[in-house]
């Protein structure tokens, strides 16, 4: 076996030493640790990069590195580093736990990594779970603002419930097909669909990476743990995390091949449910954090249309929606960030007077929350394009019409965003915002990448279809 | 094989809508930390059938990691579980209520 495969994991396990001897050994310095954490993260995505075109097989096989993978890995690593830009004033965590703070989120990219390139269920298990632990530590980490521990307690007891159901349909799908290589059981599994014990045992597998991605019976964590966690942590659950749970999925559904109209049924339904509760509920939020929490449900559903199309171009255009997902919602975390730069919840109103504060941040947003609507020529749009387009040729006409309505009930509290940014004159005469620097540069990249990526989209569809065939 | 593994398959599953019941209907912390043992438990028993079934040492390998990965929920959980009850002083779940919709 050649270790040159497993070097961006290797990497991260050796980042995850560093941040620990820094939590046991030293005196609290949060500037020191926030430029270790940049440093490090940087290097992080450059190796990744650099790995992109291995391919091979570790592990007796239970560990596949390919395009798909590597593919992920990049966009994970990219998501770290973005998380840890934002991390220059960590308010919401105090002092002495910041070396904790990146150790936990080191080891949950780790994790995560692991994740997209086992093809093995226990491995899938053991990676889902340490990413899962993580950030369930992460969650309660806040500064004490009240509201942390009942969201931390509350995420770990819906995480803990979901993982016990998903072991129990993975036991039950080994049951049926005696192997635990995902490769052996697309194979197998074709062959005794029909058996109850292999579609429930699937339906409650995916349990655990529904609960991941929040798609709708697995959603109520979401809103409480996305307002309980500090800013940056939930920027890293909803981006990040994300990205690691369209993978995982993708994979997942892969398996039955198409050959269960049963799981189709149950994923449509669930798509269904999702987007238009995420975005009903929405459309009351007055907090900040709480409203793309509701909005990332709605988007997870949208995510499961393409993945439900069992298609080389549907599982293309769900990994194509997560990149997408993943800039457009950093770019309106980054603006909560530092608008809210006491690491307290961001109301929607709080928003109000913005563009005259800060007109890059107000503009940032505005691209953003553009973006998450779906109008062109952001990179949301042709995200979204890409999944109804493969629902399309697969014949969802109905459910491509419940999404297209859905996408305009979300253009309503979307739009309100944008109002409180934009119209809205604040009360007090709040000062204007100072954007260091560096902000600066990083908003914009994240803006030029948001439209070009939206009017160019060839590059990225190329190297996603890539990353797709290496499923089927 | 003597025991059938559709019985073991089916203690399981009663152990496991056990494990659920005490996980969704005990008003304690701690008591619903326990259900979802009991089911991961259940899961473990599954693997164990099906690994004699098979005649396969996958499932029994399994089952340890199961273990291993249980004992690290319950040292996260009840760390959880104290650092709630020592900032709102009550384990019963219905105190927290704050975060609605």
């Amino acid at each position: 076996m050649t270790w040159s495969l497993f070097i961006p994991e290797l990497y991260f396990m050796l980042m995850i030493g560093v941040f620990f001897c820094l939590a046991m050994v030293l005196r609290p310095n949060p500037k020191r640790d926030f430029f270790i954490a940049l440093l490090l993260s940087t290097l992080g995505v450059v190796v990744c990069l650099a790995s992109v075109k291995l391919e091979g097989t570790l592990f007796y096989n239970v560990y596949r590195v390919d395009l798909f993978s590597q593919v992920f890995k990049v966009i994970l690593a990219i998501g770290f580093f973005l998380v840890i830009c934002i991390c220059s004033e960590l308010t919401g965590i105090g002092e002495r736990y910041h070396p904790e703070f990146y150790l936990l989120l080191t080891t949950c990219t780790l994790a995560m990594m692991l994740l997209v390139s086992s093809v093995e269920l226990l491995t899938i298990y053991m990676a889902l779970e340490l990413s899962s632990y993580c950030l369930y530590l992460l969650v309660p980490l806040r500064r004490g603002y009240g509201v942390h521990v009942e969201s931390g307690i509350k995420y770990f007891l819906v995480g803990a419930f979901t993982s016990a159901v998903m072991l129990f349909g993975i036991a039950s799908l080994y049951g049926v097909v005696h192997t635990t290589y995902v490769g052996e059981i697309i194979r197998v599994l074709p062959g005794v669909i029909g058996r109850p014990a292999a579609v429930i045992g699937l339906l409650l597998t995916l349990c655990g990476f529904l609960f991941k991605l929040a798609v709708f019976p697995f959603h109520i964590w979401a809103p409480d743990a996305y307002q309980g966690a500090a800013n940056q942590v939930t920027a890293y659950i909803a981006t990040a995390s994300k990205v690691a749970a369209v993978a995982i999925l993708t994979r997942m559904v892969a398996l039955s091949s198409g050959s269960s109209t049963y799981l189709v049924h149950v994923l449509v339904t669930l798509s269904i449910a999702s987007m238009t509760l995420g975005n009903l509920v929405a459309i009351v939020q007055k907090d900040m954090k709480r409203l793309l929490a509701y909005s990332s449900i709605s988007h997870a559903g949208y995510v499961l249309i393409g993945i439900v199309s069992m298609t080389q171009s549907g599982y293309a255009g769900a990994i194509f929606y997560a990149v997408a997902y993943l800039m457009m919602k950093f770019t309106c975390f980054l603006v909560v960030v530092k608008v809210a730069y006491d690491g307290s919840d961001l109301k929607i109103a709080q928003l109000a007077g913005l563009h005259r504060r800060s007109p890059m941040l107000a503009m940032a947003l505005m691209l953003g929350v553009f973006g998450l609507a779906g109008i062109p020529p952001t990179i949301g749009f042709t995200g979204k394009f890409l999944v109804f387009v493969a629902a399309m040729k697969k014949g969802y006409f109905t459910l491509v019409l419940i999404a297209m309505i859905n996408v305009v009930i979300s253009l309503y509290y979307y739009l309100q965003v944008v109002r409180a940014a934009y119209l809205l004159e604040s009360d007090a005469s709040l000062p204007p915002m100072k954007v260091s620097i560096p902000t600066k540069l990083l908003v914009g990249t994240l803006v030029t990448a948001i439209l070009v990526l939206g009017v160019f989209p060839q590059y990225l569809l190329e190297l996603t279809r890539a990353a797709a065939s290496a499923l089927m | 094989m003597i025991v059938p593994y559709s019985h073991v398959l089916f203690l399981a599953g009663v152990l496991f809508a056990m494990g659920v019941v005490c996980a969704v209907a005990r008003r304690n912390l701690i008591m619903m930390l326990i259900g979802v043992e009991i089911m991961l438990n259940s899961a473990g028993l599954v693997f164990v059938a099906a690994a004699l079934r098979w005649q396969q040492l996958e499932g029994q390998v399994f089952v340890l990691f199961i273990f291993a990965i249980a004992a690290a929920e319950v040292s996260v959980g009840l760390a959880l579980i104290i650092y709630a009850y020592r900032r709102t002083g009550s384990l019963d779940p219905e105190k927290y209520n704050i975060l609605k919709w």
